[in-house]
């Protein structure tokens, strides 16, 4: 029995082992096509990057003319394009119209989209191009599973493209490793902004927003101790709310930037380009003040510390509190209808960043990446990365969708009989209801088109103005985030690390801890000794 | 005599414990059951919705989406309920045959599996390679056995008097028909509970969804709920229902087929079994 | 070992003697058959990958041999013994409370015996389970909070308890954390623990109710000489059983904790997790297969060590 299942045991192993060494070399490329599998049910037969059996084994430096096209290209994409609900089909066959590239989709339900790319890479099925964050993109990078596109993307009219717009090239730059691309990125990451209440300031009588620390505490204080929901009753209120008191992602400080302003709790590049750990900076320390002083003042919400989101929007429409750092573009006007569905003003204010703040943090955007599996991937970035950002019809395809489907120039009343009631003439450009959300209006296809990265001309009245208003005021406040290399010692430590130093964050601002108590305790637990290893091991690099 | 005169008030204590009891389980589904009514988004809690409306539950109802991914709910709760439960009694079934060699290997064969696991990426490949994956086979039969359902079915077996399967085997009774003709029927309760346990876990499933259906038309209607319950990504509500609203209106729907199937099930529970009437 | 010794009452049996029991049983084994296969395609096959845990695996390049370095890993990581110790607690904790509060209340609610009354109270009492973690971990949230919101800080200020200014921060807290994981855990799931006692209590054969009512046994004595022990057995079972999931612990412990009260609050898997979440790397699959081999070797351990017990309270019987 024992000799029997070790032999089948050995022979499990061996089968898995050689499936990924199948996909992990070239010379298993054309098998993983050619190779019957499971999704000959799409229309056109497997094989189809047959066609340009030698350019897989010459993938740089060919110009870009001689490109072939690619005949079919396999896809793997979360829920950010358009699902199957929301007409992904319609969507795809619009792209094969586009482009006459044909198309098979492979979309995992969102929550275990890191799960299923982790299973399809372990098996033989690999796809030609995959939708990765910026986790998965320097880790399967520096595994070799992705194309290095830097030459190709250097070569290529996108670069020209990215060039004439403000700020898009920096985008690009902060997906570069060592300076080699592995993925595109789409649009800007993206961030938080600070929305204020007008109505709000108007009832403690302030007449223009805050500029500095010192005005925000001002207003802190009048939010929290004057009546600004004007109920008649003083104090009933605080001023600002986050789900915790420290992000549990990059970049960390994007929900409390007023407090935490120049400190950062991880690990950062300090003037001279050596890695440092900020939690040990003093300016960690004196942001630890400010938070610990605006906690016991009330002016954060008490239950900060258990607070989920949804928490803080309702908390939000339901005039709890009046500050509300969120993210910008389209939930600037979410905020704003979800208020007035309240039978409250609508009416916010996005912040520009406080002087002490400076700017707001551009999250990390995912990357559009090419596998090391994908036969013709010269073709695929020109057919599919480039034109995803053409600047033109399929550019548009990915930032609107469909007509008709997503979006419509027809004359038509849409949520007839309910109070959101819209009726539209013909030819007027709008947006359609969600498929999956019918009370909500789409949006965006794939690209927000207020973050894009290459400029196209927008149908009228695509975006709501206190959206492109948030949107607008976030893209002219910020700063990109950086991605941070792993190494072993991070690996091993940063969990941890992290955890304890989250501890310390938050028993300081409730006020269990002094600053001092919480330094002496990094000490004793160990995390100024992680985070030194750490801190050697990105310096060793 | 004496106890008589206390079963009034044993009974009187007894309900008012289950009273406050139920008070007390209600209370914090009673803030979702009012905000799914509310149109007004509200923080706390409160005890009558304060802009009495509709629109969360039509707004999941309408939803044309959801059609589809019910229609596989029923079919996979069925389906799978009833191939679990026959794993499960058969199972269970042999396991009372304490006299027959093996069944301590079969015993721990079983029980191995409840403890130990491949972990996801083997079962993946195990599933593709059989090309069980993106069907609803592989939602239908993986969750089908349940070591930890099966023993407690055992368990329920166990108590059937020995006599009575002596008596069906001097009658020529095949281990097959005995288990037809006495076994299944003396086991109404515990068919009847178990088999709501396996609807609930089919019904509830989305894990086996997410991992190996990657194909959203064969999605079901707690992956479809889901989605809105957890959403944070609403952006733009416009019409009548807002983002809270729909939310705990999904989370009454999901909980919904459970209120009503419950009562239903519960007259296998209430009345115990006279086993002298199944001996005749 | 011991697990021969209950093997061996069955005597020495000739080669030929046993050839004839399997032939007896042969209808049983075929009828085993259907719960063999599935076991082999969908636990067995599957379980080979566990391998995979002394090896280095993302799933790209080939698995590389590295012997016990994920164990060593593991065992050294700071704070890997206290979610380890954590676990146990917290999890042998919730269910042994959980157990016991569904035993109480299958007991008293066999004795209602207004028959709606009875159904009434019981689907109220299992709701809770059909609610999601996260929900539940948002509602209690609000309903402990410390402040106007919260009803218990609230109620409590009122019947003088405590003071306005002095509320507690049940989830926030870690003196409080637990008690108040134990208290939802109580509330969402004893009822539908009782669904398996109710069913057991409907299998008590009606007769011996019958005999000991004219013994002239009152409500007490019935309680205690027919319906407890019927419930025993079952009652083992449910715990042995659960034993193996001892080391599961995830979710529900996942959406309640904070960074403040991780100290008492976090177990194994919450602590894996963010230990792999803030690592900034691709999963190792070596690694989080690792982790599961070690949870199991102690759900093992846990269920042989109570299975060993079983047997000597039932007569030789185990649980399987």
């Amino acid at each position: 029995m024992k000799k029997a299942s070790k032999f089948v045991a050995s022979l499990l192993a061996g089968s898995m082992v050689l499936s990924m060494a199948a996909c992990g070399n070239e010379g298993g490329n054309q098998e993983s096509s050619s190779t019957p599998q499971q999704s000959t049910t799409e229309s056109t037969p497997s094989g189809g990057g047959d066609t340009t059996p030698t350019e897989s084994n010459q993938p740089e430096s060919e110009p870009a003319a001689e490109v072939a096209k690619p005949d079919k290209i396999k896809i793997m994409i979360d829920g950010t394009v358009p699902t199957q609900e929301n007409y992904g089909d319609d969507f795809w066959k619009k792209y094969t119209e586009l482009t006459g590239i044909e198309v098979e989709i492979i979309q995992p339900d969102h929550d275990a989209y890191y799960d299923v790319v982790g299973q399809t890479f372990a098996g033989r099925d690999w796809p030609d191009v995959i939708i990765l964050s910026s986790t998965y993109y320097t880790g399967y990078a520096s595994e070799g599973a992705l194309w290095d596109m830097t030459d190709a993307y250097a070569n290529s009219d996108l670069k020209a493209r990215h060039d004439a717009k403000a700020g898009s090239d920096t985008v690009v730059d902060s997906l570069r490793i060592n300076g080699s691309l592995y993925g595109m990125p789409a649009t800007h990451g993206n961030g938080c902004v600070t929305y204020v209440k007008q109505s709000w300031l108007d009832n403690c009588g302030i007449a223009s927003v805050p500029t500095n620390y010192e005005e925000y505490v001002a207003m802190m204080d009048a939010f929290t101790n004057g009546d600004p929901d004007g109920d008649g009753v003083d104090g009933n209120t605080f001023a600002v709310a986050a789900a915790g008191f420290i992000g549990n992602e990059a970049p960390f400080t994007n929900y409390l930037p007023e407090f935490y302003q120049d400190a950062y709790p991880s690990f950062m590049q300090d003037a001279n380009g050596n890695w440092i750990d900020g939690f040990e900076t003093d300016a960690m320390k004196a942001a630890l003040g400010r938070l610990a002083d605006a906690y016991a003042n009330g002016y954060i919400d008490p239950t900060t510390l258990t607070n989920g989101t949804g928490d803080c929007r309702n908390k939000f429409y339901d005039d709890e509190f009046g500050v509300f750092t969120y993210w910008a573009g389209t939930w600037g006007n979410n905020l704003k209808n979800n208020l007035e569905a309240n039978g409250l003003s609508g009416e916010l204010v996005a912040l520009p960043p406080i002087a002490e703040v400076g700017a707001y943090i551009d999250r990390i955007t995912p990357a559009w990446s090419i596998t090391s599996a994908c036969e013709n991937p010269e073709g695929v970035f020109k057919y599919f990365i480039e034109a995803m950002q053409d600047g033109g019809d399929v550019q548009y395809l990915f930032t609107y969708g469909v007509e008709g489907k997503h979006w419509s120039q027809a004359a038509e009343t849409l949520w007839e009989g309910t109070d959101k009631e819209k009726t539209y003439e013909e030819g007027q450009w709008h947006f359609l209801p969600n498929a999956e959300k019918p009370e909500t209006a789409y949006t965006k296809a794939h690209i927000d088109p207020m973050l894009a990265l290459v400029d196209l001309e927008a149908p009228e009245n695509s975006v709501t103005d206190v959206a492109l208003d948030a949107q607008e005021l976030f893209n002219a406040n910020c700063k990109s985030a950086f991605i941070v290399p792993s190494t072993d010692e991070m690996s091993m430590y940063n969990g941890d690390l992290t955890t304890l130093k989250n501890e310390l964050i938050a028993k300081v601002t409730m006020g269990e801890m002094t600053i001092d108590e919480a330094y002496a305790k990094y000490e004793a637990d160990g995390g100024a000794e992680w985070s030194k290893t750490i801190v050697d091991s990105l310096n060793a690099q | 005599m004496k106890t008589k005169k206390k079963f009034p008030v044993f009974r009187i204590v007894n309900g008012l414990i289950f009273i406050i009891l139920a008070l007390i389980i209600i209370i914090p589904m009673w803030k979702i059951l009012v905000d799914s009514f509310d149109l007004k988004t509200a923080y706390g809690m409160k005890l009558w919705p304060e802009n009495f409306g509709l629109a969360g539950y039509v707004s999941v109802f309408r939803n044309p989406t959801l059609f589809r991914p019910l229609v596989i709910s029923f079919i996979t709760t069925i389906l799978g309920t009833i191939l679990a439960l026959t794993l499960s009694t058969l199972g269970a079934y042999v396991l009372i045959q304490w006299e027959m060699p093996g069944r301590t290997f079969f015993a721990n064969f079983l029980l191995f599996t409840m403890i130990f696991n491949g972990g996801m990426i083997p079962t993946y490949l195990v599933l593709s390679s059989m090309h069980l994956t993106n069907t609803l086979l592989v939602v239908i039969l993986f969750p089908a056995l349940n070591v930890y359902n099966l023993v407690l079915m055992r368990n329920f077996f166990e108590g059937i008097p020995q006599s009575l399967f002596e008596s069906a085997t001097l009658d020529g009774c095949s281990p097959m028909q005995t288990f037809i003709r006495i076994v299944l029927p003396m086991s109404k309760a515990a068919l009847a509970s178990i088999g709501l346990m396996y609807a609930v876990t089919y019904w509830n499933d989305y894990t086996h969804y997410k991992l190996y259906i990657t194909d959203s038309k064969w999605y079901n209607f707690q992956m479809k709920l889901r989605s809105v319950i957890m959403g944070s990504d609403l952006p733009q509500s416009t019409g009548g229902a807002t983002e809270n609203t729909v939310k705990n209106a999904a989370i009454i729907v999901v909980i919904i087929p459970f209120m009503l199937l419950y009562p239903f099930l519960q007259k296998y529970f209430v009345k115990g079994v006279n086993i002298g009437a199944v001996k005749e | 070992m011991k697990k021969t010794k209950t093997a061996v009452p069955k005597q020495k049996i000739s080669g030929a003697k046993l050839w004839a029991k399997i032939y007896k049983y042969r209808g049983f084994y075929l009828m085993f058959l259907p719960v063999f296969v599935f076991a082999i395609i969908f636990s067995y096959l599957p379980m080979l990958g566990i391998v995979l845990g002394f090896t280095d695996y993302n799933g790209i390049k080939d698995p590389t041999f590295v012997g016990f370095k994920h164990f060593e890993r593991m065992f050294k990581m700071a704070n890997f013994w206290s979610a380890f110790a954590n676990t146990i607690v917290i999890s042998l904790v919730k269910l042994i409370l959980t157990t016991l509060f569904a035993v109480i209340v299958s007991l008293l609610l066999n004795e209602i015996v207004n028959l709606h009354f009875k159904k009434v109270v019981q689907t109220i009492i299992y709701l809770p389970h059909f609610m999601s973690w996260v929900v539940t971990a948002s509602i209690f949230s609000l309903i402990l909070a410390p402040t106007n919101h919260g009803l218990v800080n609230t109620f409590l200020v009122n019947i003088g308890v405590l003071d306005a200014n002095n509320m507690i921060y049940f989830l926030g807290s870690e003196k409080w954390w637990r008690f108040a994981y134990y208290i939802i855990n109580i509330w969402k799931e004893t009822g539908w623990q009782t669904v398996i006692f109710m069913a057991t209590l409907a299998g008590i054969n009606t007769e011996l109710y019958e005999a000991a009512a004219i013994d002239g046994a009152g409500r007490w004595n019935k309680m205690r000489f027919i319906t407890f022990p019927a419930l025993a057995n079952t009652i083992l079972t449910v715990f042995i059983l659960n034993l193996a999931k001892v080391m599961n612990l995830f979710e529900s412990a996942f959406v309640l904790q904070n960074d403040a009260v991780l100290g008492t609050a976090n177990v194994l898997e919450t602590y894996i997790y963010y230990q792999t979440f803030n690592s900034g790397a691709i999963p190792n699959y070596g690694y989080t297969t690792a982790i599961g081999l070690f949870k199991s070797l102690v759900g093992c351990v846990l269920v042989l060590v109570c299975n060993q017990w079983s047997k000597k309270v039932r007569e030789g019987r185990g649980i399987v």
